[in-house]
C-alpha cells in the first residue's frame, strides 16, 4: 500500500511548464481588449451581412459563425477585469486608427453580389491573422501565471480553425471561373496592405519585434 | 454597409418567391373557401388537408426562421455600443445561432413531409417588425411577439407529430420550443432590464408588441377556438415570461381577429 503522506515534486516529471513568459499584465490587458474589439466587429457584421447574402447555405453558416466571435468577445470581457481593468470599455479599443479604417474596410461590402468580397475579408485576410496573433500569444506567455489567458486562447482558436474551414470551402465552391479568382485575390491584396498598414490586429508587434525592431535593440 | 436594412432588400436566391401579407389577406379565392363548410381549422390528422396544410405550415416556419435569424443578425449590426449594451448583442448574436439551426432543422423536415423551398410564396412582414430602429421596441417585436408566435406554431406543429404518430417531426419541434420559450425571456428580461427607469417606453413598447401581436394573428390564424389552425400555447407562454393576464389579452385579441375575418369573408362572399 503507498504512503499517502510521502513527499511528492509539485510538479509531475512530465509537466514541462515554466513560470516566464513574453507579457506583462499590462500587456496582456492591451492585447486583450484589442481583441475583443475585434472580435465584437467582426460578429457584428457577420450578423448585419446575414440578410445581405442570397446564398442559403452561406447565410446559415454566417448565423453560426456570428455566435462564436460574440463568445470569443465575452471571453476576452471576462478576462480584463481579472487583468486588473475594471473599465472594461477602457480597454476595448483598436490597436490604432489604422486597424479601425482596415476593419471598415472588411466591413463594407454590402450589395447581395459581393458575396465573395465578404467572405474573402474575413475567412482568407482576418481569420488567418487572428489564428496567428493567437497563436502567437498562447507560444509566448507565460504557461502557469497567465493560464486563464491560455484557456480562452485555445478554445477561441478552435473555433477560429473550424471557422476558417468553413468559410474557406464557401468560398472554394463559390470560385468558379478565372474572373472570380482575379476577383477574389483582388480584393485580398486590397485589405492585406490595409492591414499592414496596421501592425496588425494588437498594432506593431502584433506577433512579435519586427525584423528592423530587432535589428536596432 | 448601412445600418437599418428593410425588408425589401433582404437577399434571396432564384427559388424563393415574395408576397405581400394584404394580397393574402384580399386573395379573392378566400371567400369562396370561406362558404366551403371544411369544418374546424385545427391541425387535425383526421382532417383530409392535413397533410398539405402541415406542408404549407412547414415552410411558413423555414421562412420565418430565416427573417428571425436576420432580424438578430441585424440587431448586432445595426446598434451602436452606446445604443444597444454588450449583452444585449451577445443575446443576438446566440439567437443567430439558435435561428440558424432552425432553418437548418426547417429545411430537412420539409423533406421529411414532402415539400420543398419556393414551393409556397413568403411574405416578409416577420423581419418587418425587426425593423424598428428603437432597440426596445425591436426586442419586443421580435423576441416577444414574433417568438411568441413561434411557441405556438411550434406547439402546435409538435401536437400535429405526437397526434400523426410522426417521431422525428415532434422530436425537432419540441427542440425547436424549447430555444423559442428562451428567446422570448430573453427579450422580457430586456423589455423590464432597458425600460426599468422608463415607465412610459415600456408601454410604448407594449403597444407594439401588440399591434405586432395583432398582425401576427392574421386574421384567425391564432387563437384558442377550433377554427384556428394554431393554437395559443398557454403553458409554454407562461414558461417564457409571459402572464396569465397578457395571455388573456392576447387570447382576446386573437378572437377579435378571427371574428373580424369571419365578418369580412361574409361580406366579400355576399359581394361576389
Amino acid at each position: 500500500m503507498s504512503d499517502a503522506f510521502k513527499a511528492r515534486a509539485p510538479f509531475a516529471p512530465w509537466d514541462r511548464r515554466e513560470l516566464p513568459g513574453l507579457f506583462s499584465v499590462e500587456d496582456t490587458a492591451r492585447r486583450v481588449g484589442n481583441y475583443k474589439w475585434t472580435e465584437m466587429r467582426l460578429f457584428e457584421v457577420l450578423g448585419g451581412w446575414v440578410a445581405t447574402v442570397p446564398e442559403l447555405d452561406v447565410k446559415l453558416v454566417l448565423g453560426r459563425h456570428t455566435y462564436h466571435h460574440a463568445w470569443h468577445a465575452e471571453l476576452w470581457h471576462k478576462r480584463l477585469p481579472e487583468l486588473r481593468e475594471m473599465n472594461q470599455e477602457r480597454m476595448t479599443v483598436p490597436a490604432n486608427d489604422a486597424f479601425v479604417a482596415f476593419m471598415d474596410s472588411v466591413r463594407d461590402p454590402e450589395a447581395p453580389e459581393l458575396t465573395i468580397e465578404k467572405l474573402v475579408g474575413v475567412y482568407r485576410v482576418l481569420i488567418p491573422r487572428l489564428i496567428a496573433v493567437y497563436t502567437y500569444h498562447l507560444n509566448g506567455t507565460s504557461t502557469i501565471t497567465d493560464a486563464p489567458t491560455i484557456r480562452s486562447l485555445k478554445f477561441a482558436l478552435q473555433d477560429e480553425f473550424d471557422d476558417w474551414r468553413d468559410g474557406e470551402m464557401l468560398l472554394q465552391s463559390l470560385i468558379d471561373t478565372p474572373e472570380k479568382v482575379d476577383r477574389a485575390a483582388r480584393r485580398q491584396q486590397e485589405l492585406e496592405k490595409l492591414y499592414i498598414r496596421s501592425g496588425g490586429i494588437a498594432g506593431p508587434g502584433s506577433l512579435g519585434e519586427t525584423a528592423e525592431e530587432q535589428g536596432a535593440a | 454597409m448601412k445600418k437599418m436594412l428593410p425588408e425589401s432588400e433582404l437577399a434571396r436566391d432564384e427559388r424563393f418567391v415574395r408576397s405581400k401579407i394584404e394580397d393574402r389577406i384580399f386573395d379573392p379565392r378566400g371567400p369562396k373557401l370561406a362558404t366551403r363548410n371544411t369544418g374546424p381549422a385545427m391541425m387535425a390528422t383526421d382532417r383530409p388537408a392535413a397533410a398539405e396544410r402541415s406542408r404549407s405550415l412547414m415552410h411558413g416556419i423555414f421562412v420565418g426562421e430565416i427573417q428571425a435569424l436576420e432580424g438578430a443578425g441585424r440587431t448586432c449590426f445595426d446598434f451602436d455600443d452606446d445604443e444597444a449594451p454588450f449583452q444585449l448583442k451577445l443575446d443576438m448574436a446566440r439567437q443567430c445561432w439558435d435561428e440558424s439551426r432552425h432553418c437548418e432543422i426547417s429545411i430537412k423536415l420539409g423533406d421529411h413531409l414532402g415539400t420543398e423551398i419556393g414551393e409556397y410564396t413568403e411574405s416578409t412582414f416577420l423581419y418587418a417588425a425587426a425593423c424598428n430602429p428603437d432597440p426596445v421596441m425591436r426586442l419586443t417585436g421580435v423576441n416577444r411577439a414574433l417568438e411568441g408566435l413561434a411557441i405556438d406554431v411550434f406547439n402546435t406543429m409538435r401536437e400535429f407529430g405526437k397526434e400523426s404518430t410522426d417521431p422525428v417531426l415532434e422530436f425537432c419541434e419540441d427542440w425547436m420550443l424549447a430555444d423559442e420559450v428562451t428567446h422570448v425571456k430573453m427579450g422580457s428580461d430586456w423589455l423590464r432590464r432597458l425600460t426599468e427607469k422608463d415607465p412610459e417606453r415600456r408601454e410604448r413598447a407594449l403597444e407594439f408588441q401588440r399591434t405586432v401581436d395583432k398582425i401576427f394573428n392574421l386574421g384567425g390564424f391564432r387563437g384558442e377556438q377550433e377554427e384556428n389552425p394554431v393554437q395559443l400555447a398557454r403553458r409554454f407562454r407562461e414558461l417564457a415570461g409571459f402572464t396569465d393576464e397578457e395571455n388573456d389579452s392576447l387570447s382576446k385579441l386573437a378572437a377579435e381577429s378571427t371574428e373580424e375575418a369571419r365578418q369580412m369573408s361574409e361580406l366579400l362572399a355576399g359581394n361576389n
